[in-house]
């Protein structure tokens, strides 16, 4: 399992706990004091990424499209913010 | 005559009634039951909310909450863990229509403009209050209020915490630390980062008198004339079966 937390430079913390094999995303868990809506996007953004690769520029993309597929708007984060914290928890995970 | 809003003072309660009223008056607003609402509140026992995205385990030490009868509940709102002691904090909430003028399709927009309200009031007390992206108010530098922002139903929910007093001490008893370690750094970092109304005047400032300025700030600021009212049946109904159902089960408050 792979944790790891991210501080947005004038945003907001991250925090994403995971499992991956073969560098593929099996569970994951995002938490944090950020703000997303509708809040229950999350729940959406978190399916949408199991079974994905820990490809950075990937997971970005695809956060992104959940996010505008739902009319969903962050504050204090991005979809970028994300996969960057995803890819570190990813590295930690062993 | 100025635009009327509906005032409410519900004072003290448990946190998962707090929680659950606030989403009933939200849902009673999206029926057109209720007029815009300004909830004042206050928590007791002295509790900590969590923001929606947050993990329970990981952002509150329970074992010392339920030693010192501290309840423990989610917000449905986002943002970060907050210390509401029963003699230390104000709670507010406003709960308006999402076509209403004041609310802008951007959230930072809308926080800041209902912040306003808030910053007003404060500065009537003479705190130097400003606005701080991306939903705080600070004085001299630091925070003295933390605000969060929900929409649905087309009506837009804001509440927040105002420190009328504060003891990080205290506040890092209940809400977890990396380590034993470093709880003294983060008391101290608390502290230097952290402030409340009590230590910006130097005085003792009555609850009656914070609610008082801050009715007023409200009132200037959004153009707006404040009618105490009281809650309705269906929405106090609905805050018992909100608590019941949801902010006092454990799927609701653990499930992240």
């Amino acid at each position: 399992m792979g944790r790891a937390e991210y501080k947005v430079k004038g945003g907001k913390l991250i925090k994403v706990q995971l499992t991956a094999r073969n560098r593929k995303i099996e569970k994951i868990k995002i938490t944090g004091d950020f703000f997303l809506h509708p809040e229950e996007v999350i729940e959406d953004i978190e399916r949408a990424l199991e079974g994905h690769m820990l490809d950075e520029h990937e997971l970005s993309s695809l956060i992104e499209a959940v996010m505008r597929n739902k009319q969903a708007v962050s504050l204090g984060v991005t979809p970028n913010d994300f996969a960057r914290c995803i890819m570190m928890a990813g590295e930690k995970n062993g | 005559m100025g635009e009327k809003w509906r005032l409410l003072d519900t004072d003290l309660n448990d946190a998962f009634y707090n929680m659950a009223l606030d989403e009933a008056i939200a849902i009673a607003r999206s029926k057109n039951l209720v007029p815009n609402t300004l909830r004042f509140f206050r928590w007791s026992p002295s509790a900590v909310s969590i923001g929606y995205f947050q993990s329970m385990e990981e952002e509150v030490d329970i074992k010392a909450c339920d030693e010192m009868g501290i309840d423990y509940v989610r917000r449905r709102t986002g943002g970060g863990a907050v210390y509401h002691d029963r003699d230390g904090e104000l709670t507010y909430s406003i709960i308006v229509n999402e076509d209403h003028r004041l609310i802008s399709r951007d959230f930072q927009e809308t926080y800041r403009t209902l912040c306003s309200g808030l910053v007003s009031g404060l500065r009537r007390l003479g705190v130097p209050a400003e606005f701080k992206p991306i939903n705080d108010i600070v004085a001299q530098g630091k925070k003295i209020s933390g605000n969060a922002q929900t929409r649905g139903m087309n009506v837009v929910h804001q509440h927040g915490t105002i420190l009328r007093k504060v003891d990080p001490a205290l506040m890092f008893k209940v809400l977890k630390v990396p380590s034993e370690k470093i709880r003294d750094k983060l008391i101290k970092s608390v502290e230097e980062r952290v402030t409340s109304i009590n230590a910006v005047l130097g005085r003792e400032v009555s609850f009656q008198e914070l609610k008082d300025a801050l009715i007023n700030g409200f009132e200037d600021s959004f153009e707006v004339e404040f009618t105490p009212g009281s809650i309705t049946d269906f929405e106090e109904n609905l805050a018992q079966r909100l608590k019941a159902e949801k902010y006092a089960t454990r799927e609701w408050n653990f499930r992240r």
